[in-house]
């Protein structure tokens, strides 16, 4: 059996009158990567910083490894934090930054001396030691602030947004230098990111939040497929999904769209709340811009607002009976269309998904 | 002196040339005949000499300037006045500590060379008062900085009033000198002075600070400390305020103890503001000189007598100018060379430590 590394129950933070954590929970197995993930400000960097000890709970519990640590200090915990600033001591070259936790735990000289040199090597930053850390590039910054924590041996790892500061070229570079070093140091990872790319590319396990709560958690592939709302829907997966309102045909078997009628897959589990409903109930339908297809002369009709060409795709703006949808189309089909022409599309509603208006919930 | 920026061009000929633009020509025959009258003629002819040269080479000046150079007319006002009230009395005084000369007597200055420096920096008195100097810069100056640096460190917290607290601490450095003399005289006051009361609740005598030389000093001390920690404060604060809070976040992380933090983040901030306390605090206390004349008049005795206070008494008391004016240059040569190897130093460490 798995042990859990991290186990957050109600945690409650409000700063004021701003709450940043509502009653989250997170239950994070050891040895996962695991990716806390949500637009700024709702709560993820508070999250970290409870679980590192820098902030105490107004309510609920942190548990590390099977033990309370809700009111325990920072030393002991276990735990290292990369911050988003890097946070790095300017003052000091980038050999004592490194070396600064171990001298802290009175760790003899000689085997400081080692693991600053091993882990300077791992992080392939052996050549900017002697130098002052702003003098270090971007990159190279990055890296001295994760190796100072992983210098430290800690079990568990927490990352808040160590990406944004980067321009996209080392982002991408660094995405896979983070999986590396999961598979190469085994310890568990908490991440925290507003970048969906980020955060589908890297978790083993995504939670999603809003207003200081988990909406979601689950694997890349399940938020993909089964998103729980609408807020979900949108945030997971780029361009966004198309949310379209909708309501019941006068059939059982069919969805009313501004642009025309979708017949209901019978095998799809929200078929039968479709169904179910009063004729002309509203809903609000989700359909990812890459399962919109082109159709010669048939399906529904729509306008071409605006094309963005992104080199092997491009993004196609449609407006179709006072919908604004969006469609990503191959380069070979998108090579002909212009602003203003008209477009026949179609998508299969098994891809579909459908959401309660009310609260967004997702149906079936 | 108000166009350095025309070229000298054409060389000698254009040099010598007899015009009313001729500025250089007006300068150099302004410094012949300023020089030629200080040495020749009797000084009360040769001020004026000097003063007609001084006006006829600062005349050619704007004439050539008239119409072609507004910018340096527009400034030639500000700096014929600094000239008037500041260089030139400098150089006048400069110039003095060279004669033998006194303010009260109608005697032409008589030039003596060397001999008052030698005079002066062989005289036991003076050396006396330097080292009342000396001893008043180490105690002021280390009292200000410690309370400044630990008053610093209270107010880059946050408390209830903390605003109005500050303000209130940093009153004494926008008071005027007299203010604080004055205060702090009744403060010391034996009859009725708030020190001396409080003595008297426990031994019922009346306490007289200044009557002892050790209570003399810590007296001026005090009032100095009291009225200059809050600049040492001040500039601390700033230091302690630029530290990114991130830093300290990041230090708690990696359980750094408070003493570590400290040394490897709190101090790099830090140290450069308060080298430059240091610096300015150790001038003004060189030449400290109001609060011992407002609190104890050097007494008693002359044992708090700053070297200020005695280039007061001797300019002004006994009118032995040309001996005043070379005790102050003999000071401010000191401050100078001390400033500059302090300077020295701090720059030196400053580059080692960026490497």
């Amino acid at each position: 059996m798995t042990v859990n590394a991290l186990r957050m129950t109600g945690a409650t933070k409000s700063y004021g009158r701003t709450v940043a954590l509502d009653g989250l929970d997170l239950v994070v197995e050891e040895g996962r990567f695991f990716v806390i993930f949500g637009p700024s400000a709702v709560g993820k960097t508070t999250a970290l910083r409870t679980i590192s000890g820098l902030v105490r709970l107004d309510r609920g519990s942190v548990d590390l490894f099977g033990q309370d640590v809700t009111h325990a200090p920072i030393a002991g915990r276990g735990v290292s934090m990369v911050f988003q600033t890097f946070a790095l001591y300017p003052h000091l070259t980038v050999y004592n930054n490194l070396a600064y936790p171990l001298r802290e735990a009175k760790v003899a000289s000689a085997e400081v001396d080692r693991r600053v040199k091993e882990v300077a090597a791992m992080l392939r930053i052996s050549h900017v030691l002697n130098r002052k850390p702003t003098t270090a590039s971007g990159g190279e910054q990055q890296r001295v602030a994760l190796g100072r924590s992983l210098i430290q041996r800690p079990k568990l790892l927490l990352l808040d947004e160590p990406l944004t500061n980067l321009d996209a070229k080392l982002r991408h570079d660094m995405r896979a230098e983070f999986k590396r070093l999961h598979r190469e140091f085994g310890i568990t990872i908490v991440y925290a990111t507003p970048d969906e790319l980020e955060a589908l590319s890297m978790g083993d396990e995504i939670a999603v939040m809003r207003q200081g709560k988990v909406v979601q958690v689950g694997s890349p592939d399940e938020l993909y497929d089964r998103p729980r709302d609408v807020y979900v829907a949108t945030k997971i997966g780029a361009p966004a999904m198309n949310i379209i309102s909708a309501k019941r045909g006068r059939e059982a078997s069919t969805i009313e769209l501004p642009f025309g009628e979708v017949s209901v897959d019978p095998r799809k589990s929200w078929a039968a709340v479709a169904a179910d409903a009063a004729a002309g109930e509203s809903f609000l339908l989700g359909v990812r811009p890459y399962d919109l297809k082109l159709t010669g002369s048939s399906g529904y009709s729509g306008e071409v607002r605006l094309v963005e060409p992104l080199g092997d795709l491009t993004v196609v703006d449609v407006h179709a009976g006072g919908a604004e949808l969006k469609m990503v189309l191959p380069e070979a089909q998108a090579a002909g269309v212009r602003h203003g022409d008209r477009l026949n599309f179609a998508f299969d509603a098994a891809h579909a998904h459908l959401f309660r208006p009310r609260d967004g919930a997702a149906l079936g | 002196m108000t166009t350095d920026t025309v070229p000298v061009s054409g060389g000698l000929p254009r040099l010598l040339e007899l015009r009313a633009d001729n500025w250089p020509l007006a300068i150099i025959l302004a410094v012949v005949i300023s020089i030629a009258a200080i040495a020749l003629l009797p000084p009360e002819i040769s001020f004026w000499v000097a003063l007609a040269a001084c006006i006829l080479a600062a005349g050619s000046a704007v004439y050539n300037a008239w119409g072609r150079y507004k910018g340096g007319l527009l400034v030639a006002p500000a700096i014929a006045l600094l000239f008037i009230m500041n260089i030139f009395p400098l150089m006048w005084s400069l110039g003095l500590s060279f004669f033998s000369y006194r303010a009260n007597r109608a005697r032409a200055p008589v030039f003596v060379g060397l001999d008052n420096y030698a005079d002066i920096l062989t005289d036991p008195v003076v050396w006396e008062r330097l080292q009342t100097t000396a001893v008043l810069v180490v105690l002021t100056v280390t009292v200000q900085m410690v309370v400044g640096f630990l008053l610093a460190f209270l107010f880059a917290k946050q408390f209830p009033l903390r605003r109005y607290l500050l303000i209130l601490v940093l009153t004494p450095m926008m008071l005027s000198y007299v203010a604080v003399g004055a205060f702090f005289r009744y403060y010391y006051e034996p009859t009725f002075g708030l020190l001396s009361q409080f003595v008297r609740l426990f031994t019922g005598e009346p306490y007289i600070l200044l009557q002892s030389t050790e209570g003399a000093m810590a007296g001026i001390v005090f009032a100095d400390a009291w009225m200059w920690s809050p600049f040492v404060m001040l500039l601390v604060l700033a230091g302690l305020v630029s530290v990114p809070k991130y830093l300290y976040e990041a230090a708690a992380i990696d359980r750094a103890s408070f003493w570590r933090k400290f040394t490897s983040i709190t101090f790099p901030y830090i140290r450069g503001l308060l080298m430059l306390a240091l610096l300015f605090r150790t001038i003004e206390a060189f030449k400290l000189f109001d609060i011992v004349f407002l609190l104890t008049e050097g007494g008693p005795g002359t044992s708090t007598e700053t070297v200020s206070l005695y280039l007061f008494r001797q300019a002004i008391q006994f009118n032995k100018t040309s001996d005043s004016t070379t005790i102050s240059y003999i000071l401010l040569f000191t401050v100078i060379v001390l400033t500059n190897l302090y300077l020295y130093f701090v720059n030196r460490r400053a580059r080692e430590t960026q490497s």
